[in-house]
């Protein structure tokens, strides 16, 4: 008892306090950031292997730019089109109540609790032409870009739509009932009053759609091959950012003269990626949208009678032809399947280690990302916490094929890899699920008003007490909702595992798109099953946890 | 032909129904309050009013058209908010003109009438300031501007002042009052706050769990009112326990529960009813004999002392003597305290017990 | 910005002390000041002649309840109570004996399993209050503690706020915006404006000898008359006119003659009287029922608005348009020099 107090009274001493703060600081400086964008320096050390083998081979700077654009072209419209079909269904959970919102509110997420891996295997059965269709398949698809843009709004999708939705929760509705006793229509007031302040909502779910559009792999990855083995052969040529890192990231196994290609494939990816969201912020918060200007009649046509019901109907289709019988289209395919058999034990075993691995991860991400969410969201006045906010968002927007072949660099230079894969792995992982908790409870922490734990200290507790009794209960449920969501995706990830280890990374989804590279459909479907459950649990309880916490408060 | 009326209002909330027989008219150019505690549905009734929420039941009818599917932007209302609602991203100028700008009035107007309200609650030199860089009391009024820029004839306020300060709030509500009675508006004011209503209004609706309890002039629901809830709500008063002596031609006797006995108005009660004796605090004085009592509390009020006493008959009495008076009160002395035989009211005696008739929460 | 400056403030034992002022004059940043929650740029706070300055706001027994209450929503009635006590690992069977004594005395007993949103607003303060009587405070900080709740309700509790306050022998600092509040509760009040105290005395004292046209017009309402001071010479009266001729009196004052001043008289102290005794004469422009009282606006020709609080019962004496004439008790106007900003900058509440 006497030492615990002691310990107790230590840890609450300012000097510790401000000790354990540096190092919170330090470690997200040193393994989560540095380590994302390592690369750079590369171009810095090894600028000649780069001129020799990639400035100056137009083949391959040709291969380079034509990925790097196709990526680009498919992020960009992949968040129109998410914006468009999102901004209704979020209104409608926002500002609606209806029968069913339970459901839609349900409906929404279950695209994020299914693996990209399976996701992508799972859309192009749904989507791509095939000589001989699965039943009740669309199969009209025969271009690869337009196969990406449709599989990358459905994992991107819901991103859009909670950041859409949690911004317009944070409007008060009041704004817009005031604008129309002032004689504004529906459509009017939502329009001129309402969007106006959405710009920060905007930005978050814009820059989200885009970096995972930009980032994916996996799902990528298998949706292609399975395009070629269903005989389309563009599919084969077709390559984005991530999937050609991961192609060359394979043959730089046995041929290293790959690495400064993969290298430069990398840095422009980071480069861009960072400089086009830089870009994309500040328009977003400096486009006016045409508010001086009303049209009073039509638009007040466009509130009454069967418009807003075609405009809600045509979104709910979307989400439910678009987004949700592809995801889980994979459950047709396995029913009418003729069934092979599958090599089970290797399966359970990348299945193990993957969740090992995000086990591991998760743990970690909660003990150094609780600290560290609570140092900047306390700290909000000081200018280093605005910094390392920013910077938090780092790993979230570089695409996880190139932090992962950042981060194969950064510990290749420290010394040997062999015998540390999982080490690096895991490290990779922390790096780009760390922001998940970190944004989670940084944000729930700085909705709940401070003259609680205030309160609490002129009550007598010091601060470890305050944050125990006090903001701990009130944040528990956002933690785990962080953490859960840093597991899953972990759980769900190809690229930045694909990079550091190739194809033959022991994890669940790298041996899925193996397995549909080596045309084993069935196996591969069954093996996407068994992933999309397990998520699927975890999801479930983050539904339940969350829901729970909204009882509370 | 602004007038509003509400037949036979119920408005259910799931299990719970925030307001019951609602049945109201208020005529055109009539200043209302619609006053209660928290959670008596008066805001309810205001929203219905609106078109913000429908009614589960009854008709509401303004200008004699019944309003049911008619859309907030098409009833010609304006309406003031509690929290204020000043669109953010636009100045005080902007808020005000928003009205005239969704309504289509041409350019003439656009730039002329919001001025022209800005210009009345004295704020036109502060047009440019966006909502955050105004005082509470000014976006109020900028707030009201904004309303009457819409050019509503039918005014709605819902509890208006209570995010103010009190000295704030005091000095707004006769600008309120002046401001909607110059231009000639009917308005709905909803408030929790007695002497608001008191000082703003033509006629207080008084309200209590959903049910409208007495609507009448302030006046009269000071002097004259019909219910116990009323008496102690409307105005503090003091609350007797007795029973009914006798009652005369010209004052009802009685008797309290030491025995002493008191006057008041002439009453239909029959002797040994049991009733409760409503006096205000500035009807009770000091006297030579009367109900005695000791004095337990003295309070500095400004411009008078309130003393409160314990009586004989161990009920709790406030009365207030002018701070010029004379004579020195102290904390233990007996008094004995009088009053005209019209300032006392009588009403039964609540079965469920007087404190629970005139509970607030 | 400066929240509060150049403060100076001694609160006795025992006392109950207001802070009134309006929004912004930096009442909130002096209470977070004593609790610790802010730090002062300079200057020092004592709590028991022990200067507390650098203390950690959980080592001073300075007990906060904000505006809003800050009951913990997950904890019951009776874990909110007993936050403090369990922080201090006071022996159980004391901590029993708190919670049991501390809910009857704010009549909660019956729902000490209740959690904070199932309360009304009225009970959700008592439960606050509770809770921080339960730590056994120094002093009780109280940040606009009725703020939340209904006027109705307000008048009763203020009464039962400082019963319970005096009952138990604590030391309070009660912040507030409302003056009539002040008046009722408060032994002593502290008029803050600009993050400065202007003046500190009882409620009669801050009523009837308003330091400033600003406090005289604050706690409780004034009229106000400009003019010059015509003779000042005998210690029974000021004498005060203006060009037009007007003359008023007022309460003996230092100043010399011709210096330009204010009359402040409240407007509960204005009285309605014959024009042949009057100072001044004017129009009813309105005459507002307000229950005890009548406010009558009087529109006198070339000064503005004056405001009058007639006793309800000689309403009838008085209606809309009639020509009345104001005086009122010499000793009852205070005499200010005339305020170097204008008098409406000085006058400004908002």
């Amino acid at each position: 008892m006497k030492r615990q107090d002691q310990l107790l009274e230590f840890v609450n001493r300012k000097g510790f306090r401000k000790g354990w703060s540096a190092f919170i600081i330090a470690f997200f400086l040193l393994f989560v950031v540095l380590p994302t964008v390592f690369v750079v320096t590369y171009a810095i050390t090894d600028w000649d292997a780069i001129s020799i083998t990639v400035l100056s081979n137009p083949k391959t700077m040709a291969i380079i730019w034509d990925a790097i654009a196709v990526s680009f072209a498919i992020a960009v419209i992949v968040t129109v089109i998410d914006f468009f079909a999102g901004l209704p269904v979020a209104w409608m959970l926002v500002r609606k109540d209806f029968r069913g919102k339970e459901l839609l509110d349900t409906l929404i997420d279950m695209p994020l609790a299914v693996p990209t891996a399976a996701l992508g295997f799972s859309a192009a059965i749904f989507w791509v032409v095939d000589p001989s269709p699965v039943p009740l398949s669309l199969s009209i698809i025969s271009s690869p870009f337009i196969l990406i843009v449709l599989l990358h709004v459905v994992f991107s999708y819901p991103y859009m739509v909670r950041s859409l939705a949690a911004i317009l929760e944070e409007i008060d509705e009041t704004y817009e009932t005031a604008g129309r006793t002032l004689g504004a229509s529906r459509l009017t007031a939502a329009r001129t009053i309402t969007l106006p302040l959405f710009r920060a909502g905007l930005a978050t779910g814009v820059i989200l759609c885009f970096s995972r559009s930009m980032s994916e792999t996996g799902g990528t990855l298998i949706a292609l091959s399975t395009m070629s083995s269903l005989g389309i052969v563009a599919a084969d040529s077709f390559a984005t950012g991530p999937t050609l890192i991961a192609d060359w990231r394979t043959l730089s196994f046995t041929d290293p003269s790959y690495t400064p290609a993969l290298a430069f494939v990398s840095i422009l990816l980071i480069i861009l990626s960072l400089v086009l969201l830089v870009v994309l912020k500040l328009l977003i918060m400096k486009f006016h949208l045409p508010l001086r200007r009303v049209w009073p009649m039509p638009e007040k046509m466009l509130s009454r009678g069967i418009f807003p019901k075609l405009k809600d109907g045509s979104a709910l289709f979307f989400l439910a032809m678009i987004v949700l019988v592809p995801s889980f289209f994979i459950f047709t395919y396995v029913l009418f399947a003729t069934p092979q058999a599958a090599e089970w034990d290797s399966f359970i075993f990348a299945l193990g280690y993957s969740f090992l691995l995000a086990g591991i991860v998760t743990i970690i991400d909660i003990a150094l990302g609780i600290p560290f969410a609570l140092y900047i969201s306390k700290h909000r006045e000081k200018r280093s916490s605005h910094v390392l906010d920013v910077l938090v968002n780092v790993p979230l927007i570089v695409p996880t094929a190139a932090l992962g072949i950042s981060l194969t660099l950064f510990w290749s230079n420290i010394g040997s890899l062999s015998g540390l894969e999982f080490f690096i792995l895991v490290l990779a992982h922390v790096a780009f699920t760390y922001p998940l908790v970190v944004r989670n409870v940084a944000g729930a922490v700085e909705e709940i008003d401070p003259s609680y734990e205030e309160t609490a200290r002129t009550l007598g507790a010091n601060p470890m007490q305050s944050f125990r009794r006090v903001l701990y209960p009130l944040v528990k449920g956002s933690i785990l909702a962080g953490a859960i969501m840093a597991f899953t995706r972990s759980l769900g990830e190809t690229g930045a595992t694909q990079a550091i280890l190739g194809n033959n990374a022991p994890t669940a989804p790298v041996f899925i798109v193996a397995l549909v590279q080596s045309d084993a459909f069935f196996q591969a479907g069954l093996a996407c099953i068994i992933l999309i459950i397990v998520s699927y649990v975890f999801m479930l309880m983050l539904r339940y946890i969350t829901r729970k916490r909204k009882e509370v408060i | 032909m602004p007038e509003v009326e509400l037949r036979g209002i119920v408005k259910r909330f799931g299990k719970v129904t925030a307001s019951r027989d609602i049945d109201l008219k208020i005529a055109d150019g009539e200043y209302v309050t619609i006053l209660g505690p928290s959670g008596c549905g008066k805001t309810t009734l205001i929203r219905m009013i609106a078109g913000i929420i429908e009614p589960s039941e009854g008709k509401v009818l303004i200008g004699g058209r019944d309003m049911e599917g008619v859309p907030i932007e098409e009833r010609d209302i304006g309406y003031v908010f509690q929290n204020i609602a000043l669109f953010p991203h636009l100045n005080a100028l902007g808020n005000v003109s928003y009205g005239p700008v969704v309504r289509n009035k041409d350019r003439k107007e656009v730039e002329e009438i919001p001025r022209r309200y800005l210009e009345l609650v004295k704020l036109l030199d502060r047009m440019k300031m966006f909502p955050s860089e105004l005082s509470g009391g000014e976006q109020q009024k900028v707030s009201l501007a904004r309303a009457l820029a819409s050019g509503a004839k039918i005014l709605l306020l819902d509890e208006p002042l209570s995010a103010l300060d009190a000295r704030v709030r005091m000095d707004l509500r006769y600008e309120l009052r002046r401001i909607t009675k110059d231009l000639g508006l009917t308005v709905v004011h909803v408030t929790h706050d007695q002497e608001e209503a008191m000082t703003v209004s033509d006629r207080i609706v008084l309200m209590r769990n959903g049910r409208i309890v007495e609507t009448n002039t302030p006046e009269m629901l000071y002097l004259e009112p019909k219910d116990l809830f009323t008496a102690n709500f409307v105005g503090e008063t003091n609350l007797l326990e007795g029973v009914v002596k006798e009652v005369l031609e010209d004052r009802s006797l009685v008797e309290l529960r030491d025995g002493t006995v008191v006057e008041a108005r002439p009453s239909k009660f029959k002797s040994g009813d049991a009733v409760v004796l409503s006096i205000r605090p500035e009807r009770v004085h000091p006297a030579s004999e009367g109900l005695g009592a000791v004095i337990r509390c003295i309070t500095f009020m400004g411009t008078y002392i309130r003393i409160s006493v314990e009586t004989d008959s161990e009920d709790r009495v406030n009365f207030d003597v002018s701070t010029s008076e004379d004579r020195d009160y102290n904390i233990g002395d007996r008094v004995d305290l009088i009053w005209s035989k019209r300032s006392g009211i009588l009403y039964p005696r609540p079965p469920e017990g007087v404190q629970e008739a005139i509970k607030l929460e | 910005m400066v929240a509060a400056d150049d403060l100076e403030l001694t609160v006795e034992n025992g006392e109950y002390l207001c802070l009134l002022g309006p929004t912004g004059a930096g009442k909130t940043t002096t209470l977070r000041i004593i609790a610790g929650l802010t730090a002062p740029d300079s200057g020092q706070v004592f709590l028991d002649e022990k200067d507390v300055t650098k203390a950690e706001p959980e080592e001073r027994n300075a007990v906060l309840l904000s505006q809003t209450y800050s009951l913990f929503p997950t904890m019951t009635v009776a874990e909110n109570i007993l936050f403090g006590p369990e922080i201090r690992k006071v022996p159980e069977e004391e901590k029993k004996r708190t919670l049991i004594e501390l809910l009857d005395l704010v009549r909660l007993t019956k729902r000490a399993d209740s959690y904070p949103r199932e309360l009304s607003g009225g009970m959700q303060q008592r439960n606050a209050l509770a809770r921080a009587l339960a730590t056994n405070p120094d002093v009780l900080l109280l940040d606009e503690p009725l703020r939340a709740l209904d006027a109705r309700l307000r008048i009763d509790l203020r009464h039962e706020l400082r019963s319970l306050a005096k009952a138990l022998g604590l030391t309070v600092i009660h912040v507030t915006h409302d003056q009539e509040e002040a008046l009722v509760m408060a032994d002593r009040i502290a008029v803050i404006r600009d993050g400065r105290i202007i003046q500190v005395g009882t409620p009669r004292e801050v009523f009837d000898s308003p330091a400033t046209p600003f406090v005289a017009n604050f706690v409780g309402q004034s009229n106000f008359f400009t003019g010059s001071i015509l003779c000042s010479g005998n210690d029974r009266t000021t004498t005060v006119h203006d060009e037009e001729g007007r003359v008023v009196f007022a309460r003996p004052c230092a100043l010399p003659v011709d210096s330009k001043v204010v009359v402040a008289v409240k407007i509960g102290n204005t009285r309605v009287v014959k024009k042949s005794d009057a100072f001044l004469t004017g129009t009813v422009e309105r005459a507002l029922f307000e229950g005890r009282i009548v406010h009558l606006d009087v529109d006198v020709p070339g000064l503005g608005r004056y405001s009058v609080k007639l006793p309800a019962s000689r309403r009838d004496q008085v209606s809309v348009g009639d020509e009345i004439g104001l005086n009122w008790s010499v000793k009852k106007a205070s005499v200010f020099p005339y305020p170097e900003g204008g008098l409406e900058n000085e006058l400004k509440v908002d």
